[in-house]
């Protein structure tokens, strides 16, 4: 072989070489792209679409061309829409806290050694598990006037027959009675896991020192569970802001606007009336909001996983 | 043990049996009412049929085209999950094996957290409006499209913190036996992940077949309407007709009851979205 010819070889084998070591690096990326691609397509881009959306006028569900602000001017100005965002976040305030609390007590009633714990928790999620459609069939079920198990309940008890779906405190209520029942499990099964997972240790000697339960309670176990309870309320208030389903089935938001969350207006808005453009323009700023809540979210995710490793 | 001790332990059954009976007593109410004849439903609260008849189920099928409905669901949730499965598989391991530059790495989980976090409603505006100039509103392609889309972003969360517990080694040696990277996967990864990945394609039939928004705007017609529109349906139709409606309830529910307490132990992990390890 000549001299030239090495060379070639050498040049070519270092290309090869540059080629596999290329291709190499790129197997990861090749490996991301096709989620990415999905999830830009199915997320992402309707994000972006909704935004563009929301500043463009519409009559009767056609674009009529760019609106600037006049959507938003529109939404923000709307006592609905206030009065949509207020018992929105009276009702994930209320399911919030009563979820964790609740959610608190079961799992440290079967945090102990129990006979059938497995049993039990499973009949104790059941309910979070069934399309939040069936949720609605069922409460539809016990609530209605005629046939329900709640009217009759009440006259047992001697009092007078709520009617709960016709009246608008009443509504409001039972619909936090039908999330807490539904969503206490997803409490229950985050804070029992981090029960499970926290030193027993630091639990013991303080026993051993004298403290009473309560103390031990409050001074250890608490503030152990601190960063997996922050998780869980901030993922479930994330959900809870978009709740809708059983609403939906139970209520339509009414009577009145007594149960009209925000995710009901804005589907009224957008499918009854057809102004995409306007619910998009309140969207947005619940968007905002849950950006917040999200960002807030993975910082504590992140801090709670250096805190259990 | 004490006999304080003792009573503590009654309190607690106690209290546990009261909350079971909370979550079980309106299943019960539910499943009663469907085996009901119309006569009896109205007859007050009873808790057990006074006579068991099956012609709210016949009805359901018959009258109201549920069997439209449970074949749109299966068909929709089992491509798209299929989909989705494999797409946010191949992401979540190189998530969790490669050293990603450019911030690829935050980006992707920033981009899977979105996705968890948006509200139906939110997407379903958009989507509509997608979905209307390609022709795909009331088809099951559509439905499938976007299914897979968004459940990519839950198997990407769940597979990724799956694969990152599978030690390195294992695959390296392979490798440097002559499998290629993609063999090393198939080969060795997938088969130690298995139970990770059953528990991940459970859940995510679960998240499918129980969403309601987006199949209750993108889908006008039994079509393409899946088992929650289809109940919902029901409900705006016969207002009056309990007997079916809770027959739809029970219809369902049941396929996710079934695989609730088949797979109870790795349920948890799903269900918590990995919120804790």
């Amino acid at each position: 072989m000549t001299l030239a010819a090495k060379i070639d070889e050498a040049k070519l084998e270092e290309r090869e070489s540059r080629v596999r070591r290329l291709r190499a690096a790129a197997v990861p990326y090749l490996l991301l792209l096709p989620a990415v691609l999905a999830l830009a397509a199915v997320a992402l881009y309707p994000t972006l679409d909704g935004i563009h959306a929301s500043l463009q006028r519409f009559r009767y569900g056609r674009e009529m061309g760019f609106a600037g602000w006049d959507n938003f001017a529109v939404v923000y100005t709307d006592a609905v829409f206030w009065q949509a965002i207020l018992t929105t976040a009276m009702f994930v305030v209320l399911v919030v806290a009563l979820e964790t609390l609740l959610g608190l007590l079961l799992a440290l009633l079967v945090a102990r050694e129990l006979r059938y714990a497995g049993l039990i928790r499973v009949m104790l999620i059941l309910p979070m598990t069934i399309a939040p459609v069936v949720v609605g069939v069922i409460w539809r079920l016990l609530y209605a006037s005629d046939i329900g198990v709640v009217d009759p309940l009440f006259q047992a008890l001697g009092l007078d027959a709520p009617h709960v779906l016709a009246k608008p405190v009443t509504a409001f209520l039972a619909l936090v009675v039908v999330d807490v029942w539904e969503w206490t499990p997803l409490l229950f099964l985050i804070i029992l896991a981090g029960l499970q997972s926290m030193p027993q240790d630091p639990l013991e000697a303080a026993r051993v020192d004298g403290a009473s339960r309560w103390q031990a309670f409050f001074h250890h176990t608490l503030p152990l569970l601190r960063p997996v309870l922050l998780v869980a309320v901030v993922l479930r208030t994330i959900d809870a802001v978009g709740t809708f389903d059983q609403v939906f089935v139970l209520t339509k938001g009414g009577p009145g606007t007594a149960t009209q969350l925000i995710s009901i207006y804005a589907y009224n808005t957008a499918f009854l009336f057809n102004q995409y453009g306007r619910a998009m323009a309140m969207l947005i700023g619940v968007l905002a909001f849950l950006i917040v809540l999200m960002s807030v979210a993975v910082r504590l995710m992140r801090h709670t996983s250096e805190k259990i490793e | 043990m004490t006999a304080q001790e003792k009573l503590g332990r009654i309190l607690i059954y106690l209290a546990l049996a009261a909350a079971i009976l909370l979550a079980l007593f309106p299943f019960w109410w539910m499943l009663v009412t469907s085996f009901k004849r119309p006569i009896d439903i109205f007859s007050g609260v009873a808790l057990w049929p006074q006579q068991v008849t099956f012609d709210n189920y016949d009805r359901l099928f018959n009258n109201y085209h549920f069997g439209y409905f449970l074949l749109n669901s299966v068909v929709v949730v089992t491509i798209a999950v299929t989909v989705s499965l494999i797409l946010g598989t191949l992401a979540a391991y190189a998530l969790a094996r490669f050293r990603l530059r450019y911030g690829a790495r935050q980006m992707a989980l920033y981009l899977v957290l979105l996705v968890r976090m948006l509200p139906g409603i939110m997407l379903c505006i958009p989507l509509y409006i997608v979905l209307a100039t390609w022709g795909l509103l009331n088809t099951r392609l559509g439905l499938i499209l976007i299914y897979a889309g968004l459940n990519t972003s839950f198997v990407v969360w769940m597979m990724q913190s799956f694969l990152e517990e599978i030690p390195r080694d294992i695959e390296e040696a392979a490798m440097v036996d002559g499998d290629s990277r993609l063999t090393a996967l198939r080969r060795i990864v997938i088969p130690l992940a298995a139970p990770g990945l059953i528990a991940t394609a459970i859940f995510s039939v679960i998240a499918t077949y129980n969403d309601f928004i987006i199949a209750l705007t993108l889908t006008s017609t039994p079509d393409a309407q899946t088992v929650p529109v289809g109940v919902s349906t029901l409900i705006g139709k016969i207002e009056i007709q309990w007997g079916p409606m809770a027959a739809a309830g029970v219809v369902g529910a049941l396929p996710i009851i079934i695989f609730a307490l088949i797979v109870q132990r790795n349920f948890v992990r799903g269900l918590t979205l990995g919120a804790v390890k």
